[in-house]
């Protein structure tokens, strides 16, 4: 695939070309808290590349925590319903995705679209989206991506990817929807020069890890192995379970997680809507059916589904990787102590006491 | 066309024809009748003839019917997949159902799928079958009797052994005194507990299977009802020597989606809604969870 070099002042005016005929989002930071939300740009100043990972996952855009699917109205009287579909299909532009989000969008994309059914829904949002990725230059202090292998630069799945070098970013071509944009620009093809450079790059953004990103640390393949072959003891599930409060923040926050529930819900003028929204297995009344009978009871279980959901081979199958991309996310809401990294050291100390 | 991956193993098993994913299609509920308390059947047809034409169910399969402004429900299939009106049955448990057992003859509903594996007719030829009902375990089991019957010269014994709690529990009764008139159809009845003018048996359904002295070699186990009721007709069989793979259930799980997406249904690596609803006991066994 093509590789080009573009100065900053080209990158901006991609972004001004893509922002006439798609909705545009990139990672821009909040004024007054100093969080960085990777959402609509009203503004396109606002678009921030060098700011830290964003503190939601991107897949709010695609898989959002509340959508309508489906508008109804039922008339009582004449017995007469009518129906139409209520999603939106609209172009969509993600634009300096980090490297892991790359990585949970890979897997919402094998599990939504690769499975044994189509999910209408996301494929709507997935159909017109371009993807293009920012390398991280260096790491924050959550990351554990080089644990997972999803960072710090993308591999494969992103349309464009953007690395910053000395006086511009050198930009991969990986797919032709991303070759059709690049044809369009005039930029000027990457000398080898700066492919090394990129590679110094992401050394240089490796090596920083045991300095910067001193919060996590996950054995995942170690994690892994234990879990698919059952050799877990009950008591660490239930420390483990002990910790959650049953808050959710986990599910939502992971660029992976991607159950979700249906509620109709009825509107004061006699319109009724139907909705899917995120869900997460640590709730109660995930599994529990009408007549409150429910199959799953302990808290411990449902713990247990999460981190097999996460860890565990057959499940990685469906993701074609681990179910982890190392954002760290999940470590940093988590009121107990049991994000997804604390949990892989649980386990590992457990089995190699 | 529908969007299965794998169109051709997901709708093979309904004569290639593909089930309604997304979006529910339009039924009217043409008739209700009243099984028991609590329990009721809704006849019902698709407003659009072409969708009715390619809508083709099979036994043990399940569908998401929505309540329009209350909800969307998983509800096992009773209608045998030949020469029989699409209906279903459903005890009033929950906040959807209640909101349906409140509806009239004329109202619409919405319905989406068939959804499932269903059981496995082809593999069972030439067997006798058990089928093992409590309560409202009859509905799904239905399907699968009245097509067993369709075909009655395809098996050896078939024996139904059907316990409720009252006899104004037991539903299909009509139904079932039909059955009765096809040749070698052996029925056993109990109820819990007994009650003035039950004439029949009294008990669990357990107690009938040392009653009708059930065959074990060459013979396929269809066991539904509440997870007590389960778990002591297993062991019965067990002691009698019947193998794990031939005793037979469906499970039933909180569904959102039905085409293995929203993992509500999940059970350690099986999705109920894709993989399932119908399992070997041995495959029960080992999913980990309780039934």
């Amino acid at each position: 695939m093509s590789k080009y070099f573009a100065t900053s002042q080209e990158i901006k005016q991609l972004a001004e070309e893509l922002c006439k005929s798609h909705e545009i989002y990139g990672p821009q930071v909040d004024q007054q808290s100093g969080q960085v939300f990777f959402d609509v740009l009203s503004d396109l100043d606002a678009l921030d590349l060098d700011a830290a990972i964003p503190s939601m996952p991107v897949k709010e855009i695609l898989f959002p925590q509340m959508e309508r699917i489906l508008q109804y109205r039922y008339d009582d009287a004449t017995q007469n319903v009518t129906m139409e579909k209520a999603y939106a299909e609209k172009p969509k532009v993600l634009f300096g995705l980090r490297p892991c989000d790359l990585a949970g969008i890979q897997c919402l994309d094998r599990f939504f679209l690769g499975q044994e059914y189509v999910d209408d829904v996301y494929l709507a949002h997935r159909r017109q989206s371009i993807l293009i990725t920012n390398t991280c230059t260096r790491p924050w202090d959550q990351c554990f991506c080089v644990c997972t292998h999803t960072g710090p630069a993308a591999d494969e799945g992103y349309d464009l990817d953007l690395t910053k070098i000395a006086d511009g970013y050198l930009v991969q071509v990986g797919s032709e929807k991303g070759q059709a944009i690049a044809d369009q620009r005039g930029w000027t093809p990457a000398e080898a020069r700066q492919l090394k450079e990129k590679d110094a790059v992401v050394d240089r953004s490796v090596e920083a890890f045991p300095a910067l990103a001193k919060d996590n640390k996950a054995w995942i393949s170690r994690a892994m192995n234990r879990i698919t072959t059952g050799f877990v003891k009950h008591e660490i599930w239930e420390y483990i379970g002990n910790q959650c409060v049953e808050c959710g923040a986990c599910s939502f926050v992971c660029p992976t997680c991607s159950c979700f529930n249906i509620e109709d819900a009825k509107m004061c003028d006699g319109e009724c809507e139907r909705l899917r929204t995120r869900d997460s297995c640590s709730f109660e009344g995930y599994t529990r059916m009408a007549g409150d009978h429910n199959p799953r009871q302990p808290v411990e279980d449902r713990r247990n589904k999460r981190f097999f959901c996460k860890l565990s081979f057959s499940q990685s199958k469906k993701y074609l990787r681990p179910g982890c991309v190392g954002c760290g996310r999940c470590q940093w809401v988590c009121p107990g102590d049991i994000g997804l990294p604390n949990v892989v050291q649980y386990l590992r100390r457990e089995t190699t006491a | 066309m529908c969007n299965s991956l794998r169109h051709e193993e997901t709708c093979q098993k309904n004569d290639g024809l593909c089930p309604i994913v997304t979006f529910p299609e339009v039924v009217n509920i043409d008739e209700i009748a009243d099984e028991a308390p609590e329990v009721k059947t809704f006849y019902m047809s698709f407003l659009d003839k072409e969708v009715e034409k390619n809508f083709r169910i099979k036994s043990g399969q399940f569908i998401m019917c929505t309540v329009f402004g209350a909800g969307e429900f998983a509800v096992s299939l009773p209608p045998s997949p030949e020469n029989d009106r699409f209906h279903i049955t459903v005890r009033a448990v929950g906040k959807v159902t209640n909101a349906l057992h409140a509806l009239k003859p004329g109202d619409k509903l919405g319905v989406r799928g068939p959804f499932g594996n269903g059981f496995p007719f082809e593999d069972i030829k030439g067997k006798n079958i058990i089928y093992v009902a409590g309560g409202i375990g009859l509905i799904p089991l239905r399907s699968s009797i009245v097509h067993a019957l369709q075909h009655r010269k395809d098996f050896g014994r078939i024996i139904l052994l059907y316990g409720s709690r009252s006899a104004r529990d037991l539903l299909y009764q009509p139904d079932i005194k039909e059955w009765q008139k096809t040749d070698g159809f052996e029925t056993y009845i109990t109820i819990d507990r007994a009650e003035p003018g039950w004439t029949g048996e009294v008990g669990y359904v357990n107690t009938l299977i040392e009653k009708a002295n059930v065959p074990v070699d060459n013979t396929v186990a269809f066991v539904c009802g509440p997870p007590i009721m389960f778990n002591s007709v297993i062991d019965d069989f067990m002691k009698r020597g019947m193998s794990e793979d031939n005793i037979i259930s469906t499970l039933e799980r909180q569904m959102k989606c039905g085409i293995g997406k929203c993992q509500h249904c999940a059970i350690g690596r099986t999705l109920v809604c894709t993989d399932g609803p119908v399992y070997t006991y041995r495959q029960i066994k080992t999913l980990g969870e309780v039934i």
